[in-house]
């Protein structure tokens, strides 16, 4: 006879809690530990005001990289993010300056990073070409579109009460740190709760036996890459509702501060591993650490320096943490 | 046969691994004469590989030395034992596909002018030299891709002998062969052998093992069990030192019904598969038998959806269904247990349950989130059924042995409810012990009215589990046994009866 364990529900749960949360516990010590480094070093950081900015200056990246997180998962990558941001937010930006309702101009604007998304997806799924390729050139594509869109002028005048919504506060929580809240909660769902998230997931892990296992293949993989093109156009909203203009050059480089922060936060660039929690606390040493270095009046130079130290460190620490069975 | 000679070509003396508490190896000794051609026999998890490793120069040992010729190895290390003349013939073979033969021969040790230019005309007359030892038809100027797994193994050992190894160790040599090759190989060895080179050879299938080599040392767990004269023992001895208890052949009622469940007619696909036709019923195992490239696989794919047959029809509880998916064919009931199962059956970092619940899913979250609660019940009901061990559902599926593996995957169809299972060569790379386990399970999914169809390569497999066989032979079903006619001479007649004649005919 096997051992037919009766095996308690409590101790399933738990066992799984810890499997989960390891690695996220290591990235928030991280955190943690860059925040105690700065507290010393520089008074103002440990203030409420201080840590409500930091929360403010990461929830662009935050956004972003939550959609960064579910495509790497799955075993792509999304280099188009910042001009899918651009062109979505232009768009946007150009319906409701010329008088279009403001629900009219943001759906608009999602419709249209939904479809870089499924673009780059379809690209991907049915001609089978790498998702690296394909973003970077769908990186030019979306960006040139953008410049010649608005002929490389930044679109100026922004409707008072869009912008206003972007600049409020909810108690004294910034809107734009709730509205990632919310799409956070989202993307935790998704990933660990719905089936689309078991199908990214198992994509990622081994494409293979997934197609075996019955998972549509090209369904989940078009999802996530429009989940990322939807992401991209809300960080967009967010900093134009915040600047007040939108320009076409908006967005440079996003698409590497999203992965680094996914990368901190434990996604594996080889598919099927990652987390939405880790992922936020990745965007938070990144943006702590920033904020922490512009305190102390460091050099830009040294706060690059320092971003590609801590990239490095995480991967080493990840890399020798891991168990080995 | 065996030559006893008075000092062994290499001497293993009381080698011990451990890692912390847990022993791998625990003071294992084994001689091999000048020339003789030793089986390395054990389960998986027995100590076989640890002890290539050790032998090879990749790990250390705890405890113990090595000798060659009667003189110590100097230290352990990779080098150390490619000096002493130990070499290594990987299971997956280490090569670069893009470069050519002579280029492989040479990697990492090549012949240089000077020690800047590499003396490519010297490299590429010695790599010729080494293949006309064994082989003459290999050419030294393809790319190693070009060959088969076959050739590049001979340019494997081609290498050793280039190197001056005394001792070959080959790693389950004949694991992706066909049967031509088999034999090939097999008279390679011998010929090495009648040079006076050694050979440790690894390998699961017995016959081969009794056929090729002269003694065989036998582990269990890390320890010792004993070195036997192969000529001597019967593959039940064999089997019995390796697992340690005697495995009992019974014969199992069958709980086939009239029932059809699914019906093929006439099946084709590209060249591969050719006017198929069969029936299989509610409760019956049919086995598929044939040699490789016979067409067996791909009758699942179609089956499965994972291929959309040019001809034919596939009938599912008498109504003709067509499969654009492999969902497709789920929906039907239809369910594959592939033949790679690290390659295409498992998700090796997700758990047993996220991959026995994978195909459920939409099932299972009526209102778009999963009911984790309700999935995990169910998922554990059937691991229950068929005994998971370690019965741990939330333990990342790499970490389970081969058996289990399969057990999650075939759980994976269990919990989707599917009624059709197709499996593909089931006790791949599973142990000895295991084995037995699966065959219990396929039994008794069988006797709860599930029809199964299994393709295996072993003939002793395929006679103990099915119901009926059908034979396939170059895209064909050729020939079809119930119980009462199935025997091994029977199915080879047809299974590898030359095309020629039958064409001629």
């Amino acid at each position: 006879m096997a051992v037919q364990g009766t095996l308690p529900m409590t101790d399933a749960k738990r066992h799984r809690l810890v499997a989960f949360n390891l690695r996220d516990a290591g990235t928030l010590f991280g955190l943690v530990a860059i925040a105690i480094v700065f507290a010393v070093l520089a008074p103002d950081f440990l203030t409420t005001h201080n840590l409500i900015n930091i929360l403010q200056q990461s929830s662009i990246n935050a956004c972003v990289a939550i959609g960064m997180t579910l495509v790497i998962i799955s075993g792509g990558i999304d280099l188009s993010v910042g001009p899918t941001a651009a062109l979505s937010a232009v768009l946007t930006a150009m319906l409701m300056t010329s008088g279009v309702p403001l629900p009219i101009s943001l759906l608009a604007g999602l419709g249209v990073g939904l479809l870089c998304g499924f673009v780059n997806g379809a690209l991907i799924s049915f001609a089978g070409l790498q998702p690296f390729i394909v973003t970077l050139g769908t990186l030019s594509l979306y960006r040139a579109l953008a410049l010649i869109f608005t002929g490389g002028n930044p679109i100026l005048g922004l409707p008072n009460g869009f912008r206003h919504v972007f600049n409020a506060y909810i108690g004294i929580v910034p809107v734009p740190v709730i509205i990632v809240a919310v799409l956070s909660v989202i993307g935790w769902l998704l990933l660990r709760k719905a089936p689309i998230g078991e199908y990214i997931l198992a994509v990622g892990g081994n494409e293979e036996a997934a197609r075996v296992a019955g998972v549509p293949i090209a369904r989940t993989k078009i999802t996530t890459y429009m989940l990322s093109g939807a992401l991209a156009f809300i960080a967009g909203i967010i900093l134009i509702g915040r600047l007040g203009a939108a320009e076409p050059v908006l967005g440079n480089l996003w698409e590497l501060d999203a992965i680094a922060a996914s990368a901190i936060g434990g996604a594996s660039l080889m598919g099927g591993k990652g987390s939405i929690v880790g992922t936020l606390l990745g965007a938070l040493v990144l943006g702590a650490m920033r904020n922490g270095l512009t305190l102390m009046d460091v050099q830009a130079f040294y706060q690059l320096l320092a971003t590609g130290i801590i990239i490095i460190a995480a991967m080493l620490v990840d890399r020798f943490t891991r168990g080995r069975a | 046969m065996s030559q006893a000679p008075d000092m062994p070509r290499l001497a293993l003396r009381d080698i011990s691994k451990t890692y912390g508490a847990f022993a791998a190896l625990s003071g294992v000794s084994m001689t091999v004469g000048v020339g003789e051609v030793h089986a390395l026999l054990g389960e998986n998890g027995a100590g076989k590989s640890t002890l290539l490793k050790i032998l090879s120069g990749i790990l250390p040992p705890t405890k113990g030395h090595i000798e060659v010729d009667g003189e110590a190895l100097a230290g352990h290390s990779m080098a150390n034992a490619r000096r002493s003349g130990i070499a290594m013939i990987h299971q997956e073979l280490q090569q670069v596909p893009e470069l050519t033969v002579a280029q492989n021969m040479f990697l990492g040790r090549p012949i240089t002018r000077g020690g800047v230019l590499l003396a490519r005309d010297e490299m590429r007359r010695r790599a010729v030299e080494a293949l006309a030892r064994i082989d003459k038809d290999i050419d030294p100027d393809v790319k190693i891709s070009t060959l088969r797994v076959a050739q590049r193994q001979i340019v494997e050992i081609a290498r050793a002998l280039l190197f001056e190894a005394r001792i070959i160790a080959m790693d389950e040599p004949t694991s992706s062969l066909m049967p031509a090759e088999v034999e090939k190989l097999g008279q390679i060895i011998h010929q090495l052998a009648a040079t006076g080179v050694s050979i440790i050879y690894v390998s699961h299938k017995l016959d081969e093992v009794r056929r090729f080599c002269h003694r065989g040392t036998v582990l269990r767990d890390g320890k010792l069990v004993g070195t036997i004269e192969l000529a001597d023992a019967t593959e039940e001895q064999i089997v019995s030192m390796m697992v340690g208890r005697d495995l009992t052949h019974e014969i199992h009622p069958t709980a086939r019904t009239e029932e059809v469940a699914l019906e093929a007619r006439g099946l084709t696909w590209q060249n591969r598969v050719c006017d198929v036709s069969f029936t299989l019923h509610k409760g019956e195992i049919l086995g598929f038998a044939g040699l490789m490239g016979a067409g067996r696989t791909e009758v699942l794919h179609l089956l499965a959806g994972l291929e959309k047959p040019q001809a034919g029809e596939i009938l599912v509880n008498g109504r003709s269904v067509r499969f654009r998916s492999v969902r497709d064919a789920i929906r039907s009931g239809i369910g594959l247990l592939p033949e790679e199962r690290k390659k295409e059956g498992i998700v090796p970092l997700r758990s047993a349950l996220a991959n026995a619940g994978i195909t459920s899913l939409d099932s299972y979250s009526p209102r778009g989130l999963i009911n984790g609660g309700k999935l995990r019940r169910d998922v554990i009901a059937v691991f229950r059924s068929l005994q998971l061990r370690p019965f741990d559902p939330d333990k990342p599926v790499r970490l389970f042995s081969g058996g289990n593996q399969q057990k999650v995957v075939i759980a994976r169809w269990l919990v989707a409810g599917v009624k059709v299972l197709l499996l593909d060569e089931p006790t791949r790379g599973v142990d000895v012990g295991a084995k037995g386990e699966i065959y219990r399970v396929i039994r008794d999914l069988a006797a709860a009215g599930h029809a199964i169809i299994v393709v295996s390569s072993e003939l002793p497999e395929i006679l103990h589990i099915s119901d009926r066989v059908m034979v396939m032979r170059n895209g064909r079903a050729v020939a079809e046994f119930g119980r009462d006619t199935m025997s091994e001479e029977a199915i080879m007649q047809y299974a590898a009866r030359d095309t020629r004649v039958e064409e001629a005919a």
